[in-house]
């Protein structure tokens, strides 16, 4: 337990050279501020990232097929599935819930053709869930119920068979037993500046091609929930109740590459901000180690009236945690606002793509917003603070080692 | 006289210090006694070690040979944290100079000792009492760096009695100071032996202080080489 005295005594202990404690907390405070942007950055990037990728039809939890998981073949069914979205409704924190089923196809117009895999939907389901159709440019209109023989394609899939709205489109599917065939008109054209995405999309209703196809179940339930850090509760909640009929699975399972890269991210951040912090700590240890040479003598008469390695121990360390304290101030007062800018104003890394970019299908958004909130104060306290604590670390066992007569004779 | 008297006892007392392969010997057997309410000065040339002896004496460093008893305790056997609770209860320190802590008032000083002690809210009421006592309460809340050599060393005093120690240890306490300084430090700690029989061991160089104690011990080459008494006359005429 440090005194009222001794706390004097360490407080102004850092005004003996004012440069020199302005200076380490300067330091602290910069290599705290970039740690705090970068994870600001990053930690903002990710969750952007995550959204994209739930919200690109994906999900934050899909129900699929026993089996999916591993043959990823879209002529299986859900086993009853209309239970099982009568489950997924119910899920805690959901936010929508869309029932799809997926055939693979073949569009021709003329001489034209194009493979795809054709997504069977519930319109307003389909809108709210997913922003490939919710964000895109638009060209005519998306499906409604009933709008049976009715298909909505992506830009790039049209110029490809060079069509355009009203044109009719001759389908061949792989169906349940046999290839089938059908007729459908373009009712739409969406265009999300993503050509690897424009290329992919054509969705019809899920009833439509359930009757071209002859399947008669639905393929997937994609379940977008408030928020990713929901998605574990809700995969148990949903698990008790599908029992061994159906499969959930995250979008990690299916976002491989993007799951892959945000991790590939954060590992670097941690690394880059880890080797900030060390190199911070090296300084600051370099710093305090120098202070505590030139007060060696100091130490030995203070140990000469009494005092004990504990207590001087106790001494540094709170002279580390007021510098301590003090650059977490810095690094809010330095990286908050650039911080508090990047949440706001965000980052268009949009302009490096030309425009939207996408990633497995995922379209992502063209301007990064860091994170920002109460958890910086936090960030900069611990990092700044534990940074310090540790630079003081040999220092202070350096001054306990000391041996006050050895001190008093040589200084 | 009593052997409960006896606050330091030295018996063939040797210490040498190790430098790599090199060894000096500081003390190269020294037997002393020093009773409860003495006023002793070590003398001695520079190396016949004197400030070696203090530091034994005040459980500063630790001993090679011999035997060394201080307030009943036999220093051989003591770990660091046995010494240094030692120091922190019975033995007062005055060192040359660049005694005090710099960023701490003169009552924070003394203050600061009795914190250590453990010592709780008359700690406050005590170190205004002692540097009221010795002249020093207009000093109180001045820095260090405020105040002259001479009463920062006066302060330095108050902080080694403010524990109340048996024992005060004192390596050149007036080498920094001039005559007058020296004088006025040299009769407060005589006060502070007389009224309160605190025993005092000064090291020093200075005739000035020698001249103030009743008992002259010279070391030489790490040896006692003479043990001598002062009369109170004796003393009266070197100071007149």
């Amino acid at each position: 337990m440090i005194g009222r005295i001794s706390a004097k005594y360490a407080f102004r202990s850092l005004g003996r050279h004012p440069r020199r404690t302005v200076l380490s907390i300067l330091g602290v405070g910069i290599g705290c501020a970039l740690g705090m942007i970068a994870v600001a950055y990053y930690g903002g990037a990710a969750e952007m990232q995550i959204r994209a990728a739930c919200e690109s039809g994906t999900g934050h939890l899909r129900i699929v097929p026993d089996g999916w998981t591993e043959t990823q073949e879209n002529s299986l069914r859900l086993t009853d599935w209309q239970a099982a979205l009568a489950a997924a409704r119910k899920t805690p924190h959901l936010k929508s819930a869309a029932v799809r089923a997926r055939v693979n196809g073949l569009l021709a117009f003329g001489n034209r053709t194009a493979g795809v895999e054709v997504l069977g939907v519930l319109p307003n389901v389909e809108r709210e869930a997913n922003r490939i159709v919710a964000k895109s440019e638009l060209e005519g209109r998306y499906l409604q119920p009933g709008d049976r023989g009715a298909v909505v394609i992506g830009k790039a899939l049209a110029r490809r068979l060079d069509v355009e709205l009203d044109d009719d489109l001759m389908v061949t599917l792989s169906g349940q037993d046999e290839m089938r065939s059908a007729m459908w008109r373009i009712v739409g054209i969406l265009a999300t500046g993503s050509r690897e995405i424009d290329e992919s999309i054509c969705h019809v209703l899920l009833e439509e091609l359930n009757e071209v196809s002859g399947f008669d179940a639905a393929g997937e339930i994609a379940l977008l929930l408030d928020d990713h850090e929901f998605i574990e509760p809700a995969r148990e909640y949903l698990d008790e109740r599908l029992g061994q009929r159906n499969t959930v699975i995250t979008w990690k399972q299916i976002n491989r590459a993007v799951a892959a890269n945000i991790e590939g991210d954060t590992a670097f951040i941690n690394l880059m901000s880890a080797i900030v912090v060390l190199v911070v700590i090296l300084g600051i240890t370099s710093a305090q180690l120098a202070a505590v040479l030139e007060r060696r003598k100091e130490f030995a008469i203070l140990t000469a009236v009494g005092l004990k390695a504990r207590h001087l121990t106790g001494v540094l360390m709170l002279e580390a945690l007021l510098t301590g304290v003090a650059g977490a101030v810095a690094a809010m007062l330095l990286g908050g606002p650039v911080a508090y800018w990047i949440a706001t104003e965000g980052i268009n890394i949009g302009e490096f793509f030309g425009g939207e970019f996408a990633m497995e299908g995922v379209l992502f958004d063209p301007i990064i917003y860091g994170d920002f909130g109460p958890w910086i104060i936090l960030y900069a306290l611990s990092v700044s603070v534990a940074g310090t604590l540790a630079a003081m670390i040999y220092p202070a066992w350096f001054a306990v080692r000391t041996n006050p007569a050895d001190a008093l004779r040589t200084v | 006289m009593n052997d409960d008297n006896v606050l330091v006892s030295a018996g063939d007392l040797t210490k040498v210090y190790t430098t790599g392969t090199l060894e000096v010997p500081a003390l190269r057997g020294v037997t002393m006694d020093v009773r409860q309410g003495e006023f002793l000065s070590i003398v001695g040339p520079s190396g016949s070690g004197k400030t070696t002896l203090l530091n034994l004496i005040g459980a500063l460093d630790s001993i090679t040979g011999g035997q060394l008893r201080v307030l009943g305790r036999d220093m051989r056997g003591l770990s660091r944290r046995q010494r240094a609770d030692l120091r922190l209860t019975s033995i007062g320190f005055v060192f040359q100079a660049y005694n005090l802590v710099p960023v701490l008032t003169a009552r924070e000083n003394v203050e600061f000792v009795l914190e250590l002690q453990g010592a709780g809210s008359e700690r406050a009421r005590r170190a205004h009492e002692v540097l009221e006592d010795l002249g020093l309460g207009e000093y109180a809340d001045r820095r260090p760096l405020e105040m002259s050599g001479g009463q920062q060393q006066r302060v330095a005093v108050a902080r080694a009695v403010a524990s109340k120690p048996r024992l005060i240890v004192a390596d050149e306490p007036t080498a920094n100071l001039d005559g007058e300084n020296a004088e006025i430090l040299l009769r407060m700690m005589r006060r502070l032996n007389a009224e309160h029989g605190t025993t005092f061991i000064l090291s020093t160089h200075d005739p000035r202080v020698v001249a103030h104690t009743r008992r002259v011990v010279t070391l030489v080459d790490g040896r006692v080489h003479e043990d001598r008494e002062q009369t109170p006359r004796d003393v009266d005429t070197a100071l007149n």
